[in-house]
């Protein structure tokens, strides 16, 4: 320790104060304990990533939510309009947002494959029934979190998948319809319902969230970690007490972790800037329209990481001992996550990795993963009867994986397992076979139930980088949308700075009424106008290309046609007997529907020519640029986000290098 | 485990620069969310510049403190010849009559602390503990001065101020009272908040 001597005035106080604390704490003690003389097995693999990734993403998620509560208004009339102002007027409130989405969906992607390794390694076998149980327990209260989360933005999905989820609890003989009452605190979904969950899901699940996890952990460092070939390193040790099989934690899987973290934060960072949305599996499209008690929308999947258990939920179709159906769903439902937790009983095989146990157990987990992905899968389209016949299979073949599992594990014949820890098992080839297989078991029974129907919509480009077209769409907007329509989520001089229009030239020729620049970009006309000219309220226009989709618009906008049936003397053939009128008739001229079909689906729009101020063609490109506004209206930030995206993966490659190479560093001689 | 036979050099290496990196990485997570305490754009748009028709304030009326910008109270006062031919006079009696410290922009660092002499244009806080002092703005004895030139006096712990917000001599506050920025839009309309293009 020559270094001591030279140590400076810092580093002698910072260890003072160590030695301070550590004589009223005792922090080295736990150092000790849980880092670097926690001795886990050295051949630890890809799978034993997804702890710690767990505990990577809770930290993300509690200070992004911690961020994101200063700026959310937890009312019913203002939620909505709160997220979207985070979006759009607070400073990196769009970023934090997308982390916090995105990491919602990440927690669970973690916490499944988290969960699949206990379950291929057997991981909750005796002694560590309660690291299972208590992991179990976060799984359970991260659903609640998760739910409860989703309904906080206020947009349809959280409206309706509320509802649905909720109703449930009606489900419950003699006492549900009041319980449902209770819970709800009103008559329906309502702002009471979203205070009430909104004070569970930033201040009481976290709390219970955070201590799950520490006894989660506590249990663990107390029998020490499990690894891929199920055996105990603590049987076999040196003559000082030491596993010969094991390695301190610190540093050896703190450098390891650093690489996987990396990875993680890389593919995380990609999504939240370059697909926030993930196609409508992470952000659901009907979510950005304010919720609506009054308009169910066509569709109401939940978000992917309940759907295997939704997808249960509608399996169940026929009333059974006089209670009906629904009753039974809600049981199946919720069995099927309460039957993890006595997994560690149900578990009769002498051996704990699936690499000992027999062809049994390895043909069940196979089946099991792919049941509950076709679940999963199915629970995110609508139903068919094939679809829930299918359904009813997978939620049998679940089932029959934890009631079954005393039986094939206790009959099957298992391999010896070794006496030392060993490394790869199964080879490359080996992989790829299994995954082929499971692909195969997933893929081969959807095809049989058939895909979605989708309406064929007319391909377009949109382009963020052509000012001069999206200045065009919103001169086009201001004088033909803006008087029954709004986009009241954008402001005047964001919009009018982003599109390089100048100030004076914005407010004078493209604002309505006493506007000021910074203003939200209203109208004036009245909901109860709306609905007494319309039958419908105008909708609010700020987010409709990403609840529609550029695409739709675009044909939308071109598919009126003349209909006498109609109020206004014209129907649309991709949104049947819409409210709106063709405002643009006049430039568009005359459409008629040549085949004269029964449904206006089934139309062949035909434009009469010499009609209309503009050529079809002239009429396209006007459309073309209003629907390019839109598109840009509806996330101003798009091309920033990318443009910062590039820089955060960027960084994160370097990173994601010297990481590496530090861990190998540290690995090198370790076999 | 053991130091033998590893690579200190490179391992401190990678790890002070992993370290380094890492710090860097941090930093730049940190920024959106030390960002996101700034204010938003909507209360940059409550906060921007409000626009005064001052043509309807008579010779020694003021106009205020109605318009707020940024949430605090703003004073408009047209001063008679008599209150501007009487601001030189008292200069012995003020802490700071040249308005040497910078609580007015450059263009109203003059006698009058204003951009046209007539038109005196203050935020209406006191300096000392901001409460919003009380306009008295007529040259005749007041209870708190025998011999008082017209100015502002503060109602929660007296102190005085003249027809150009500087303050008395003796007072609590040791500030002149703050000439926010404007300009004219017109000969009639004052833009309160910005300092224009002139300027």
């Amino acid at each position: 320790m020559s270094d001591a001597k030279k140590q400076g005035f810092v580093v002698s106080s910072l260890v003072g104060l160590r030695d301070w604390t550590n004589d009223r704490l005792p922090i080295m003690n736990a150092w000790e304990k849980h880092m670097s003389k926690y001795y886990a097995p050295k051949n630890f693999n890809f799978w034993y990533f997804f702890g710690v990734l767990s505990l990577v993403v809770l930290v993300i998620q509690l200070v992004s939510g911690v961020f994101l509560t200063m700026h959310y208004t937890n009312s019913a009339e203002a939620a909505f309009a709160s997220v979207e102002y985070i979006m759009r007027d607070v400073e990196f409130g769009w970023l934090i947002r997308y982390i916090h989405s995105t990491g919602a969906s990440a927690f669970f992607v973690v916490v499944y494959l988290h969960m699949f390794r206990g379950l291929m390694y057997g991981s909750y076998k005796k002694p560590r029934e309660l690291i299972w149980v208590f992991g179990m327990a976060i799984y359970l209260v991260l659903m609640m979190e998760g739910f409860m989360g989703y309904v906080l933005p206020w947009g349809q999905m959280s409206y309706w998948g509320a509802n649905v989820i909720v109703s449930l609890v009606g489900a419950i003989p003699v006492i549900g319809e009041d319980l449902l009452i209770w819970v709800r605190g009103d008559f329906l979904i309502s702002g009471a319902t979203l205070n009430r969950f909104f004070a569970l899901h930033v201040v009481a699940l976290p709390i219970i969230l955070i201590a799950l996890v520490v006894l989660h952990l506590l249990a663990l460092h107390e029998v020490g970690s499990n690894n891929p070939d199920g055996i105990e390193i603590k049987k076999n040790k040196d003559a000082n007490g030491i596993p010969v099989d094991g390695i301190p934690f610190h540093p050896f899987y703190t450098v390891h972790d650093l690489v996987g973290i990396t990875v993680f934060l890389f593919v995380f960072c990609f999504i939240i800037f370059f697909a926030p949305e993930m196609g409508g599996y992470f952000l659901e499209p009907p979510n950005f329209q304010e919720a609506n008690p009054l308009v169910t929308p066509a569709h109401v999947p939940p978000v992917w990481y309940f759907t295997p258990f939704y997808s249960m939920l509608r399996a169940v179709t026929v009333p059974l001992l006089g209670l009906d159906a629904k009753f039974w769903g809600m049981l199946v439902m919720f069995g099927a996550i309460a039957i993890l937790f006595v997994v560690p009983w149900l578990d009769r095989s002498p051996v704990r990795s699936m690499r000992y146990k027999g062809w049994y157990s390895r043909i069940a987990l196979l089946i099991f993963t792919a049941s509950f992905l076709i679940l999963g899968y199915l629970g995110t389209l609508g139903t068919s009867p094939g679809r829930i016949a299918l359904a009813q299979i997978c939620t049998v073949l679940y089932f029959l994986f934890f009631f079954l599992m005393p039986w094939y594990t206790k009959k099957e014949h298992t391999f010896p397992e070794p006496l030392r820890v060993t490394g790869r098992w199964i080879s490359n080839k080996q992989v790829v076979l299994t995954l082929v297989l499971l692909a195969a078991l997933v893929l081969l029974p959807l095809r049989a139930v058939g895909a979605e129907v989708t309406v064929d919509l007319d391909h377009v480009e949109m382009d963020l980088r052509d000012q001069a077209s999206q200045q065009r769409g919103l001169a086009t907007y201001m004088n033909y949308c803006h008087s029954c329509h709004s986009v009241k989520y954008a402001r005047y001089e964001r919009t009018a700075t982003d599109l390089g229009i100048p100030e004076n030239l914005m407010m004078e020729n493209l604002s309505f009424g006493e506007a000021g620049f910074g203003d939200l970009m209203e109208n004036t006309m009245r909901p109860e106008h709306g609905n007494a000219w319309f039958g419908v309220v105008p909708p609010d226009l700020t987010l409709i290309s990403r609840v529609r989709g550029p695409e739709w618009l675009y044909t939308y906008l071109r598919s009126f046609y003349e209909d006498e049936t109609r109020v206004w003397g014209v129907n649309n053939t991709i949104f049947p007997n819409v409210g709106m009128p063709n405002v643009l008739y006049k430039l568009q001229g005359d459409v008629i529907c040549s085949n004269n079909a029964s449904a206006p689906e089934d139309c062949e729009l035909t434009h009469v020519e010499g009609t209309g101020e503009l050529s079809p063609e002239e009429f396209d490109a006007m459309i073309y640029d209003l629907v390019n506004f839109l598109y840009y209206v509806g996330e101003p930030i798009n091309l920033r986000r990318q443009e910062i995206g590039v820089y955060v993966l960027g960084f994160l490659a370097i990173l994601l290098i010297l990481v590496t190479l530090l861990n190998r560093e540290y690995w090198r001689r370790i076999h | 485990m053991s130091e033998d036979g590893t690579d200190s050099g490179r391992r401190r290496f990678l790890l002070g620069s992993t370290s380094v990196v890492g710090v860097a990485g941090v930093v730049g997570a940190v920024v959106p969310f030390v960002g996101s305490w700034n204010p938003s754009a909507k209360a940059r748009a409550a906060g921007a510049a409000v626009r005064v028709d001052i043509s309807r304030i008579e010779e020694g009326a003021i106009l205020g403190p109605i318009p707020a910008w940024r949430g605090r109270p703003i004073f408009v006062v047209r001063r008679t010849a008599e209150s501007l031919a009487a601001l030189p006079t008292i200069d012995g009696d003020l802490q700071d009559p040249a308005s040497a410290q910078p609580e007015q922009p450059d263009y109203a660092t003059n006698a009058h602390r204003s951009r046209e002499p007539a038109i005196l244009v203050l935020v209406g806080l006191c300096p000392h503990l901001f409460c919003s002092p009380t306009p008295r703005l007529a040259i005749r004895a007041e209870p708190f001065e025998e011999n008082w030139k017209g100015g502002f006096y503060c109602p929660c712990h007296g102190s005085k101020f003249d027809m150009a917000g500087r303050v008395y001599s003796g007072s609590p506050a040791s500030r002149n009272m703050e000439v926010p920025p404007y300009y004219y839009e017109t000969d009639n309309i004052l833009v309160i908040g910005e300092d224009g293009v002139a300027a």
